[in-house]
């Protein structure tokens, strides 16, 4: 068999037939199910993230509630004397708190994603699982912290004598659609920085800036005209979704309609893109990382 | 539809960019500004690390890989574990993967030993209820008992490998990977490692490893492959094949006399009884001439191998050589202790600190006898030794 051409290892070409080159080709059913066979997989990897974070510091988990904490404060605190900021009556912390923790979760999880791959390239280098569990797992970690940076919120609804509203029913549906953003920059982003480390610098000022471009600190309606608000909102479906929280949540009126509507649409476009590159890219990690 | 813990490999070629430029942007622009600043280059140049490599390996099989360094093996095993994506060709493995590719395997230096074993359980598929079902046999094998809930940093090299083999090993995977393993580890715990792959052998696990421990694949495994130069060479029993890789890499030694010593080897003969060919417990007789120009006195050694530089036979005496006056000694074995096969005479001369003559293969001859007992699997035999026996089995 292979006995015969071991006499003349010349007799094997140069190049491979073009025909035989091996092409990604994606089956998005098999990669689906098997991401989902993978999905104790993505439990064990947040629980790692958030077990090496906090190993050897003397706060733990505190630190999940500090980051969001001393921004709210420093808003409060600085912001205020400078401008004079339109809450509608709300308690500026509580109303600056609300945009935090969206804001939080979204700059924890895609600062992490930058980096997942080439971070993990020991194992990537070593174990097959399918690659999106990585950036999956940054969003389910940054998700844990979030959860934890709650426990500030309901602090100062107690001590401002504050109640949420019945419109807390809308905050499955905005978180969704959150999740759904996050997730889709996360997978571009942790895909482009293994080729381009440049990112990993880059995705800090950003999100330094993402941070005042989204409002976070100041009300929708009072920096964005209104006719320019669709457009802002596909190109940053936070926007939306931090408005839609404080008038659901805060206010008990209704989200808005449309610019939610285009925030979802322009969410799931950023997680079908993201997911499509990560894919056509992932066959690569482990030759560059 | 192959059953499994089969693997199909075929036409797979893999390359490399031959000049290291990452294949990130910045690589990419800095190969591409040069590229412009030089002349029209000729593109591209790749490395190939495989190339139309073809073999299949059924449920159960324990396959050898072995080659020289950079002959691709291990990019050979991370593509049958899917971790790296091969240029052309397919591949086919079917069941659960577990691979051991480097040594620290699947082990997170920031979480303890327990957290590890889960973890790594996780990325084979497996539920928190079976890894937890065989978390005691794997500390127990692993001999880490005392240290499963410290961080894995902290853990010796040897604790490191040796978690990382027994959680592959004890998993259960369907195909288990091994990539030079028995290098880190005291002879015990290698001798428990191929105890534990032959285990998992007879359940019916495919195994395909890596080594340059000749006598460990031999004995592990019932076919080998060797690769060379990304090319699969040979396929095939792996008596055959090992022998074959052996005589194939003493040829890249190259049995001659070095030049550029102190002390020059001029003449090495070897020689049985009365001048016919050497046989099994016959006398041997090894003639060598030695010269030199500044003279040198040392330790002459005369040492017998099949091929490689550690001998199975030494022997030494001193010697003293005149300058310029050459020196003939003759070296008389009563019996030669070895079965029939192809062997190498080595031959040094050394001082303390110095090496007057290099160790370096000076003839290679042929013994008569008759073939040594086939060893079971579970022995590892270290070297061709002949021994006249006589049974009584009452």
């Amino acid at each position: 068999m292979v006995e015969g051409s071991a006499s003349s290892p010349a007799g094997v070409a140069d190049q491979p037939p073009p025909e035989i080159v091996f092409r990604r080709r994606l089956h998005l059913v098999t990669a689906m199910k098997e991401l989902w066979a993978a999905r104790e997989l993505v439990g064990t990897l947040t629980e790692r993230n958030l077990r090496s974070r906090y190993k050897q510091t003397f706060l733990g988990f505190a630190w999940s509630l500090i980051t969001p904490v001393t921004l709210m404060v420093v808003f409060t605190v600085f912001l205020r004397r400078v401008a004079h900021i339109e809450t509608g009556g709300i308690p500026y912390p509580i109303f600056a708190y609300v945009g935090l923790l969206p804001w939080s979760f979204f700059s924890g999880a895609v600062s992490a994603s930058s980096q997942v791959i080439v971070q993990n390239n020991a194992l990537l280098n070593k174990i097959y699982c399918p690659r999106e569990v990585f950036p999956i797992s940054t969003v389910t970690s940054a998700a844990v912290d979030t959860a934890c940076a709650m426990v500030a919120l309901l602090v100062l609804f107690a001590v401002n004598g504050f109640m949420p509203t019945a419109g807390v029913v809308w905050v499955p549906m905005l978180t969704v659609v959150l999740v759904l953003f996050t997730v889709g920059v996360c997978l571009l982003l942790s895909a482009l920085t293994v080729y381009v480390r440049d990112l990993r610098y880059g995705v800090t000022i950003i999100l330094q800036l993402g941070l005042f471009a989204t409002p976070v600190a100041y009300s929708l309606n009072t920096v964005v005209p209104k006719a320019w608000q669709p457009v802002y909102a596909a190109c940053n479906p936070l926007g939306p979704v931090i408005q839609g929280f404080r008038d659901t949540v805060l206010v008990g009126d209704q989200p808005e309609y449309g610019l939610l509507g285009i925030a979802a649409v322009s969410s799931l476009v950023w997680v079908a893109l993201g997911y499509v590159v990560f894919k056509r890219m992932e066959t690569g990690f482990s030759d560059v990382a | 539809m192959l059953p499994d813990g089969s693997l199909r490999a075929d036409r797979v070629w893999k390359r490399f960019r031959a000049e290291r430029v990452p294949r990130t942007a910045r690589g990419r622009y800095d190969a591409w500004s040069k590229r412009l600043a030089t002349s029209r280059g000729s593109g591209r140049s790749y490395r190939w690390a495989l190339r139309d490599v073809s073999f299949d390996v059924g449920p159960g099989e324990a396959v050898g890989l072995v080659g020289r360094n950079g002959s691709g093996k291990s990019t050979l095993l991370k593509i049958l574990c899917r971790v790296m994506y091969q240029h052309a060709g397919e591949v086919d493995v079917r069941g659960r993967v577990g691979a051991l590719i480097e040594v620290r395997a699947g082990i997170h230096p920031e979480l303890t030993g327990r957290e590890n074993v889960q973890l790594y359980g996780s990325l084979l598929g497996l539920s928190r209820r079976d890894v937890q079902s065989r978390f005691d046999d794997i500390i127990d094998f692993a001999e880490v008992s005392q240290a499963v809930d410290r961080q894995v940093k902290f853990y010796s090299s040897g604790m490191q490998m040796r978690l990382g083999f027994a959680v592959a090993a004890f998993l259960e995977p369907n195909v288990l990977l091994i990539d030079e393993v028995l290098a880190v580890g005291d002879a015990s715990f290698q001798q428990k490692c191929l105890d534990r792959m032959r285990h998992v052998l007879s359940q019916g696990t495919t195994v395909v490893f890596v080594s340059h421990d000749l006598a460990a694949v031999e004995s592990t495994c019932s076919r080998v492959l060797w690769l060379d130069d990304g090319i699969l060479r040979q396929d095939g029993d792996s008596r055959e094949v090992v022998g074959a890789y052996r005589r194939g890499v003493e040829e890249m030694a190259e049995v001659g006399f070095a030049a550029d010593s102190e002390i020059r080897l001029v003449k090495a003969e070897v020689d049985g009884p009365g001048g016919a060919v050497p046989a099994t417990d016959e006398p041997l007789e090894v003639r060598l001439r030695l010269e030199s120009d500044v003279g040198g006195k040392g330790l002459l050694v005369v040492g017998i191998s099949e091929g490689p530089a550690s001998p199975i036979v030494m022997v030494s005496n001193q010697v003293v050589v005149e300058p310029r006056t050459p020196l003939d000694v003759r070296c008389a074995f009563e019996r030669l202790p070895l079965a029939g096969g192809r062997y190498y005479l080595w031959v040094g001369v050394f001082q303390r600190n110095r090496d007057l003559l290099p160790w370096h293969p000076a003839a290679s001859f042929e013994v008569f006898g008759p073939g040594l007992d086939k060893a079971p699997s579970a022995i590892v035999r270290l070297g061709p030794v002949a021994a006249k026996t006589i049974w009584e089995v009452t």
